[in-house]
């Protein structure tokens, strides 16, 4: 099953936790949080994608998809050559200058390994950051509209209210 | 995994939410923290950057690891090692002569937020013990209008329910309060869920448009300090509209009459000319208020650091009154202490006019109690306020001064004048875990543990006692706070009073001696992580709301004491036209002492800016990024300019963690002896070149 971290960017106060907590694991954060001049801010990180591009361009298989559906590279194998980061439609792996190897979140491998939430998700105040299924994160978003509608629905028309709304 | 390796549960050293999580620790080092998902506590596991950051400055190199002794000038920052001896006989020495050439009255102590119950309390006891009630902390420059204001409208200044009333509030008013960047996790786990996921309205007041303000439904932008004028007008439609709660008031509360009376004149389009915020939007917001049902109405540094504090704080508490909204459940008011135990340390009696419970000096049947546990007679004279120590050290009437955990040189107003007195002094200690701004200046600096180095009790914001553990070791010969406590008391010749083996002992002294607290035993503590909220008179009850039955003031009502509008301290004239003020970052921390030392935190919030309305920035041909010069009639600051909409115009505003406080002035409140932090006149310029 594939998880992923979902993003509700109504709730992120743009308070770097995420940031944070991802340095404090990683010692590097791999996690960004833009803001914008409208006060609205995005958390940003790796999407790991279905077709991820920066797998397809690795000329050394450094790059794999794990149980979960992480996008992880193997350090032993990256040979720094940077393809990944230039196919990566978000820009999201980074060269590491000290060791000359790419660098990219890993949705916290070694935290879920031992039953943790990634780093992120578990700091981020507001939980604009979600992990889980995307059907699931879905089910919980639409369900909640759902039993809106219910809700006006058992005491009027439900076209009418949702209009009026 | 690792042979040692250990989860140990601690509070959260930075603001007073009272976050909890884990440190783990190998052989006595700190290696990281670990969130807690296991325990039912206040943050769910969450926690801020700082939260997540808190381990950081703990073994950062500039940590005091030995006893110093200054060598170079004061303020120059140079000394030389010495030993713990040396240096407890050095103080007793030092505090004894002055005492017996001056008299007591020229010793003064202050305690601190950032240490725990147990050593405030000791702290306060040895200042008592050499007869003297100079002991302060700097709740005086925080929250001292709201305790005043509130103590004389309710009784009683604490939050009033717990942090799960607030998402049931229909309507939620943030007043001077930004807890988006103060205290995000209150406001993620509880304000932003009763606003997106339950529908409360939010109200804001605040000159800024702030990332709390992003989910206002209205917000009032009033020139700061002037927020009186607007809860007057609010006053004055509740009570001319007859939005209050007429059987709440009747029952619980006296005085509508005069109120009512002297906010005549307060209507909203006279608040408007004072106040710049439109007399629709004060009155829309006053309705929506007096008509929700159930509010939440808190208060921060906004209101309270102003020279007319307490008086905007009474006129708000007495909002929360009429409508009727005390004593249920859906609702809350209070005022947020900025540190994790700087309600505690209240308690205590770190107060130049208090005993500990907060029981006035002039309590008799309380005073006798303690002293009769302690077995020694406390002063009678009632101290001098923290802001007053600085011209009383000036006037040559204070000679010594000792600080634990607390950094003045940064956090006073007008911090040149505060530099001259802390130059003349002729004693002054610090004992902290950086050497801070203040420490510079000592004549002995004694390094203290940090707060996971040391077993401790701390009060949170929402009235909860809670119990944090040693995590580390503490770096070289560092010690907590209550241990040289101790030393020096011992040294002094006080030993027989001061019989502490460790922090529990103390915790069951205050038991003992503070009754709201006597059900707050370390076993209880150590058993739950969740702790209890106070008044908790014995091992099996706590109070998580209060005012249920009646209101602390003697007679038990609410008194609705009507009051009268008073200008800030300073406002803007011809030659400092603009309103100053001061706001925080979510990353940092008060006077920086631990912040600024924190690597991810110092590197996402480097440097300070001052923001500027882009009409104001236009007129003044400011850019974005430009260099300005800050003035007020005490100093000058060159400060980046941010160009924004959301600051309004006519008002600029830079964050206080650097600074900041060189512009501030020292007026006081007259009641809370609070100096005005939040407000002064300015002039920007563009610095050429
Ligand atoms: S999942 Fe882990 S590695 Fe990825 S951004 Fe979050 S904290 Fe960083
Ligand atoms: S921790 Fe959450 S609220 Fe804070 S910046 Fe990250 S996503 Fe936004
Ligand atoms: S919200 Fe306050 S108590 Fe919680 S982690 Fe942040 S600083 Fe610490």
């Amino acid at each position: 099953m594939s998880k992923k971290i979902f993003i509700d960017f109504k709730r992120c106060i743009a308070c770097k936790a995420c940031e944070v907590a991802c340095e404090m694991e990683h010692g590097e954060a791999r996690i960004r949080v833009f803001e914008f001049p409208d006060l609205t801010s995005v958390a940003f990180n790796c999407r790991h994608c279905e077709k991820a591009p920066c797998m397809e361009v690795c000329p050394v298989n450094a790059l794999s998809k794990d149980d979960d559906g992480a996008v992880v590279l193997d350090p032993l194998k990256c040979i720094g050559c940077l393809m990944c980061g230039l196919a990566c439609p978000f820009g999201i792996p980074k060269i590491d200058e000290y060791n000359k190897i790419m660098d990219k979140c890993d949705l916290c491998a070694h935290r879920r390994a031992e039953g943790k939430l990634p780093a992120c998700v578990s700091a981020c105040p507001t939980e604009a950051l979600k992990y889980g299924d995307i059907n699931d994160v879905l089910w919980a978003r639409e369900g909640k509209i759902v039993a809106e509608l219910k809700d006006i629905g058992d005491r009027t028309n439900v076209l009418e209210a949702y209009l009026i709304r | 995994m690792g042979m040692a390796e250990k989860r140990i549960s601690v509070v959260c050293p930075w603001c007073s939410v009272g976050c909890r999580f884990y440190i783990v620790n190998v052989n006595g080092y700190p290696k990281k923290i670990e969130f807690d998902y296991d325990h039912d506590i206040r943050n769910h596991g969450k926690l801020c950057p700082k939260g997540v950051a808190a381990f950081q400055h703990l073994r950062h190199p500039d940590r005091l690891k030995k006893p110093l002794k200054r060598v170079g000038e004061r303020g120059e920052g140079k000394f030389k090692e010495i030993s713990w001896e040396e240096a407890i006989k050095e103080i007793a020495q030092k505090l004894s002569e002055i005492k017996e050439k001056y008299g007591s009255e020229a010793l003064a102590f202050l305690g601190s937020e950032r240490c725990s119950i147990e050593e405030n309390y000791v702290l306060q006891k040895l200042a008592r013990a050499l007869g003297t009630n100079n002991i302060e902390y700097v709740c005086r420059m925080c929250q001292s209008t709201a305790v005043a204001g509130k103590g004389m409208v309710l009784g009683h200044p604490g939050l009033t329910n717990p942090f799960e009333d607030i998402l049931k509030a229909k309507v939620i008013v943030l007043w001077g309060y930004n807890p988006a960047a103060t205290n995000p996790v209150f406001f993620g786990q509880y304000i932003e869920k009763a606003i997106l996921d339950n529908n409360a309205t939010l109200i804001v007041v605040d000159p800024r448009k702030t990332k709390t303000a992003k989910y206002a439904d209205i917000h009032l932008q009033p020139y700061p300090g002037t927020d009186l004028a607007i809860a007057l007008a609010m006053l004055n439609v509740i009570i001319t509209e007859e939005l209050y709660d007429k059987d709440f008031v009747a029952e619980r509360a006296e005085g509508l009459e005069e109120l009512a009376k002297t906010v005549e004149k307060y209507t909203p389009e006279w608040a408007e000319k004072v106040s710049g915020v439109p007399a629709e939007l004060i009155r829309k917001a006053a309705i929506t208020f007096a008509t929700a049902g159930t509010a939440a109405l808190l208060t921060n540094e906004g209101v309270n650091q102003h020279a007319n504090g307490t008086r905007t704080v009474m006129a708000i508490t007495e909002m929360m009154v009429l409508c009727g909204y005390f004593g249920k459940e859906g609702v809350m008011s209070g005022a947020i202490p900025g540190a994790h135990n700087g309600m505690g340390a209240g308690l205590m009696g770190i107060g130049p006019h208090e005993l500990p419970g907060r029981f006035p000096l002039h309590a008799e049947e309380h005073k006798r109690r303690i002293e009769e546990a302690w077995g020694f007679k406390i002063p009678e004279k009632p101290g001098i306020t923290y802001v007053e120590m600085i011209d009383a050290i000036l006037e040559g009437k204070l000679k010594a001064l000792y600080v634990m955990g607390t950094n003045p040189a940064k956090a006073l107003p007008n911090l040149k004048k505060a530099e001259e007195a802390f130059k003349n002094i002729e004693f002054l200690v610090v004992q902290d875990i950086f050497l801070t701004e203040t420490a510079k200046y000592a004549d002995i600096v004694l390094p203290a543990a940090a707060w996971f180095e040391k077993d401790g009790t701390a009060i949170s914001f929402e009235r909860r006692v809670q119990r944090s553990f040693k995590a580390a070791d503490a770096p070289g010969e560092a010690k907590p706070d209550w241990e040289i406590l101790v030393m020096l008391a011992k040294e002094l010749g006080f030993g027989e009073y001061f019989n502490y083996s460790d922090a529990d002992d103390i915790l069951r002294e205050i038991n003992r001696i503070i009754p709201p607290l006597a059900g707050a035993t370390p076993e209880r503590l150590k058993k739950n992580l969740k702790g209890c909220m106070i008044p908790c008179p014995d091992e099996n009850t706590e109070v998580p709301r209060l005012f249920v039955q009646g209101f602390l003031t003697p007679n038990g009502k609410a008194q609705l004491i009507p009051v009268e509008y008073k200008e800030p301290g300073e406002v803007p004239d011809e030659e400092y036209p603009f309103w100053l003020t001061n706001y925080r970052f979510v990353g940092h921390f008060h006077t920086g002492t631990m912040s600024h030392r924190s690597k991810s935190l110092s590197k996402r919030w480097p440097e300070e800016y001052i923001e500027i309305n882009e009409n104001d920035a236009k007129r003044l041909g400011i850019k974005d990024g430009d260099l300005v010069r800050v003035e007020t009639r005490r100093a000058a600051l060159v400060l980046r300019a941010k160009v924004t909409p959301h600051i309004r115009e006519g008002v600029v505003a830079a964050p206080w963690h650097w600074d900041f406080n060189y512009l501030t002035t020292d007026v006081l409140d007259e009641y809370a002896k609070m100096p005005e932090l939040k407000t002064a006149a300015c002039r920007i310029s563009k610095v050429e070149g």
